[in-house]
């Protein structure tokens, strides 16, 4: 608890990424990125395709190494904080095991920190329950609808109970009601469990209604342009989507982007350098 | 769902009774001494000899094998094919296995995939027949305490020769096409290649190593039928096959009592196969089941 | 492809590192081999060294080059009715579902029987000099094969494809131009690219049952009859060439319908084009 309280939950500091150094399609995916997520805070990145929000979150995630700068995980380097489980992760595919039941799937993670059967089953059913679907731990994952399928991804993220959650856009595929109630209870969540978050999003409201802070970049290079601190206090609900305040936020937020880039209009035929070891640009020079 | 196996099922016995059906009919319209197309040969007899009639064919199989023998055809057939079966499931496994260790070598190695593949399809185009006589006079050789290396298992391994290259093939697609995301994920928990390799990659693969064994299965029925004609092996199908086929000009119904057991032999094996598949497949999504096609021999 | 494709300036590099892997093993394989039969002795009854195997080879050339033209010429004239054929009825099975639910389980079921065996029925319908069993087997192999794949490309259409070309108005021939066939065309390819290989070692396969004495495939087996081993080895490296032109061939042809052609067939490009590796 004590080192939690003195280390930062993610301090990102100097950090670039250059995808295909040297070669003709060289991009640079981001450059010079300092970033500092408090204990228990919520940040969201947002920002145009090839921005490089992605690639941020996988430089936190120690998935991909940075070209330079350094990345600090929980007080460790990236590195050892991937060893060590400091985090879950979430994607915009839920990424559910087909061939294991809802439960067996929370229990992955836990099975490969070689726990026991028993404590593993006890842990998945307290995290399924979490996320309300205490129902559903003997069903297969592709009985469930689209945002209980993320929802068990979520357990599965947290199932270690680690103190840092990186999401990728994990609500990217739901609809609209659906994505709400799933950001209401991701709140809920992350508020019992005290989890920080680095969620990567496209949606302004969302990134809104769930952040501390919402972190702005932009393309061509990949940079933070702004941050907009979003002081709607903790307690957020339908009402606060509604609100005057909300809405202030959002405006902030959409012309952050807007004045954040010399390129606004968001050109999502271009290639975007977050799809890692896309054909264009092969593989991360790592 | 049970209606409509019912439906399949009803329509390819009608598809195989018109395939009788226009067989009978060549008989009564096509030349009796084979006919030629713009001056090839490619009419076949339709007398008697050459093309017996259907019923014929199944009337064979209460008559004796031979002259003044017991045994009725349909023994002998069944015999052989259960002798055939045997073989070609021994190949089958021995097959599967290798393939898939390749696989997982080829998987784990870039460099190994690279170097092998090629020369596993070279090894496809070598004929086995050429293989046959090594196969044995190795197979000779092997002596390991009370183990003598018997004959049959010369056609097991010339089975297992065909059947492990499919399974190789697909197994290495299959563990080669896990979701990026999955892998992702894998890695966020630093899993070691091995866990990936049993959490993620093999599992993913299921549903391509089945089609490649259902290739495999055949491949090993046909490699285990060539391999008793080229090693000389009796009491299998492949050799009722060839001796029937010899007494084709004095009975030319008999050969085809073999025909349809090698037809069964391979049913079997493709039986077994369907069991697997619903043992690996269970408590998956649903799908249309994958027909692939491929070389079957 | 696509990568090679993009990246021009390593492409020379690339071409290094697709060939040395392969090189290094068959160079391996072969001096392991030589080695292996000069240390141990091994009779040429049991195992021929790769030398003698060669020298056999280039001894013997044209003899091996007429077998193979024969147990080639098999293959080629099977392929192309088999194709012809395949392509043909599996329009007719895309137009008339009944034909189709009849077919496709017999096709399924004749998939997994060792189809080879007739050929010894064959040899009996057709006089002892004839080529057409053979070519008649071989027929009949890639025909199922061309048969269940391409059958397959013209019915699984993706329903956004149809949907809008029924709110052009298309009539069913314009669907059948505009959506399936271009659809099928690399189901084709692949289908050929299992059928090539599949009607070489048919056709060599086919000799063992009896017919005249001329392909690769018998020319094998009377020389290990006669124990003249050294001699079938060189007949069985003409016989894996023979394969293999057939197997680059129908990969040369695949690979430029698809750069043409583009089409995503479903299963996830990465890493290998469609259908990848090599079956």
């Amino acid at each position: 608890m004590r080192s939690e309280l003195v280390h930062p939950a993610v301090a990102v500091a100097g950090v670039s990424k250059v995808f295909n150094r040297g070669s003709a399609n060289q991009v640079d995916a981001l450059v010079d990125v300092d970033l500092v997520v408090a204990p228990g805070e919520f940040v969201s990145l947002i920002g145009p395709s090839g921005c490089g929000k992605s690639t941020l979150l996988r430089l936190i995630a120690h998935l991909i190494e940075p070209s330079s700068g350094n990345v600090l995980v929980n007080g460790k380097s990236a590195s050892q904080a991937r060893l060590d489980q400091e985090y879950g992760m979430a994607f915009q595919q839920a990424g559910l095991f087909d061939w294991r039941s809802v439960a067996k799937n929370v229990e992955l993670p836990l099975e490969l920190k070689g726990w026991d059967k028993k404590r593993r089953a006890a842990r998945a059913r307290e995290m399924l329950e979490l996320v309300k679907l205490g129902d559903f731990v003997d069903h297969r994952p592709w009985q469930l609808s689209g945002g209980m399928q993320q929802r068990v991804a979520i357990a599965r993220a947290l199932a270690a109970h680690p103190p840092l959650l990186l999401m990728d856009e994990p609500f990217g595929a739901l609809d609209e009601m659906t994505r709400e109630h799933m950001q209401a209870e991701l709140l809920r969540i992350c508020d019992e469990t005290r989890t920080s978050v680095v969620f990567v999003t496209h949606s302004i409201p969302e990134a809104v209604y769930l952040s501390d802070r919402v972190v702005v970049m932009s393309p061509r290079p990949g940079r933070i342009t702004d941050v907009v601190d979003v002081d709607l206090g903790r307690d957020r609900d339908d009402d606060t989507r509604e609100d005057d305040a909300f809405y202030r936020k959002i405006i902030e937020v959409r012309e952050a982007l807007r004045n954040g880039g010399h390129d606004t209009t968001v050109d999502h035929e271009t290639v975007d350098p977050d799809a890692v070891g896309h054909p264009l640009l092969g593989v991360d020079d790592r | 769902m049970t209606r409509r196996r019912l439906r399949t099922f009803a329509l390819a016995l009608v598809g195989l009774l018109a395939v009788a059906v226009l067989w009978e009919f060549y008989k009564l319209v096509g030349p009796q001494r084979g006919g030629e197309i713009f001056g090839w040969g490619i009419l076949p007899r339709a007398n008697d000899n050459v093309m017996p009639h259907v019923w014929d064919m199944f009337a064979r199989y209460t008559e004796p094998d031979r002259r003044g023998s017991e045994t009725r055809i349909w023994q002998t057939v069944l015999g052989g094919g259960w002798f055939t079966f045997r073989l070609a499931f021994l190949g089958f496994a021995i097959g599967a296995v290798v393939g898939v260790g390749l696989a997982v070598l080829m998987a784990r190695f870039r460099v190994v995939e690279r170097g092998l593949l090629p020369y596993l399809v070279v090894s496809q185009t070598v004929p086995l027949i050429a293989l046959a006589p090594l196969v044995v006079s190795w197979g000779g050789r092997v002596q390991v305490g009370d183990f003598v290396w018997p004959r049959w298992l010369s056609a097991s391994v010339l089975g297992a020769f065909l059947a492990f290259f499919p399974v190789a093939v697909g197994t290495l697609r299959g563990l080669k096409s896990s979701p990026p995301a999955a892998l992702e994920l894998m890695d966020s928990y630093a899993a070691s290649w091995r866990s990936s390799l049993f959490k993620l990659r093999f599992p993913a693969a299921v549903p391509q190593i089945v089609p490649a064994l259902r290739l495999a299965a055949t491949a090993s029925v046909v490699g285990v039928v060539v391999a008793e004609i080229s090693t000389g092996l009796q009491g299998g199908i492949g050799r009722l096959v060839i001796e029937y086929a010899r007494q084709a000009t004095s009975d030319p119904a008999k050969v085809y009592t073999a025909v349809f057991g090698a037809a069964l032999v391979g049913l079997g094996m493709a039986g077994i196969v369907a069991l697997l598949d619903k043992l690996l497949m269970r408590g998956r999504p649903p799908t249309e089941p994958d027909i692939v096609m491929g070389a079957t021999t | 492809m696509t990568t090679a494709t993009l990246a021009v300036g390593g492409s020379a590099r690339r071409v290094l590192d697709a060939v040395w892997p392969p090189a290094l093993f068959g160079v391996a394989f072969l001096v392991i081999w030589e080695g292996a039969v000069k240390v141990f002795d091994l009779k040429p009854y049991f195992l021929p060294p790769p030398s003698s195997i060669w020298a056999e080879f280039t001894g013997n050339l044209t003899l091996i080059r007429d077998a193979a033209w024969v147990s080639g010429a098999n293959a080629f004239v099977g392929l192309l009715v088999g194709t012809v054929l395949g392509v043909a009825v599996s329009f007719l099975l895309m137009r008339f579902r009944l034909l189709n639910d009849m077919v496709t389980p017999l096709a399924i079921a004749l998939n997994a029987v060792p189809i080879i065996v007739l050929v010894a029925v064959f040899n009996n319908m057709f006089s002892s000099t004839s080529e057409i069993p053979r070519r008649l087997m071989v027929t009949l192999v890639v025909y199922f094969i061309v048969l269940v794949n391409v059958a397959k490309g013209l019915r699984q259409v993706s329903p956004i494809h149809l949907e809008l070309l029924r709110s052009y108005a298309a009539t069913p021939v314009e669907v059948i131009r505009k959506a399936r066939i271009p659809n099928a065309v690399p189901y084709l390819f692949t289908a050929l690219k299992i059928a090539a290989p599949a009607a070489v070692i048919t056709a060599f396969v086919a000799e063992y049952f009896g017919g005249p004495q001329n392909g690769l495939g018998s020319r094998i087996v009377s020389n290990i009859a006669a124990s003249r081993n050294a001699v079938a080895w060189a007949y069985v490296v003409g016989a894996c060439l023979l394969g293999l032109t057939f197997y680059l061939v129908s990969i040369a042809m695949e690979n430029i319908t698809t750069s043409r052609h583009h089409t995503s067939r479903g299963d996830d490009s990465r890493g290998s084009g469609p259908g990848g590796g090599t079956t």
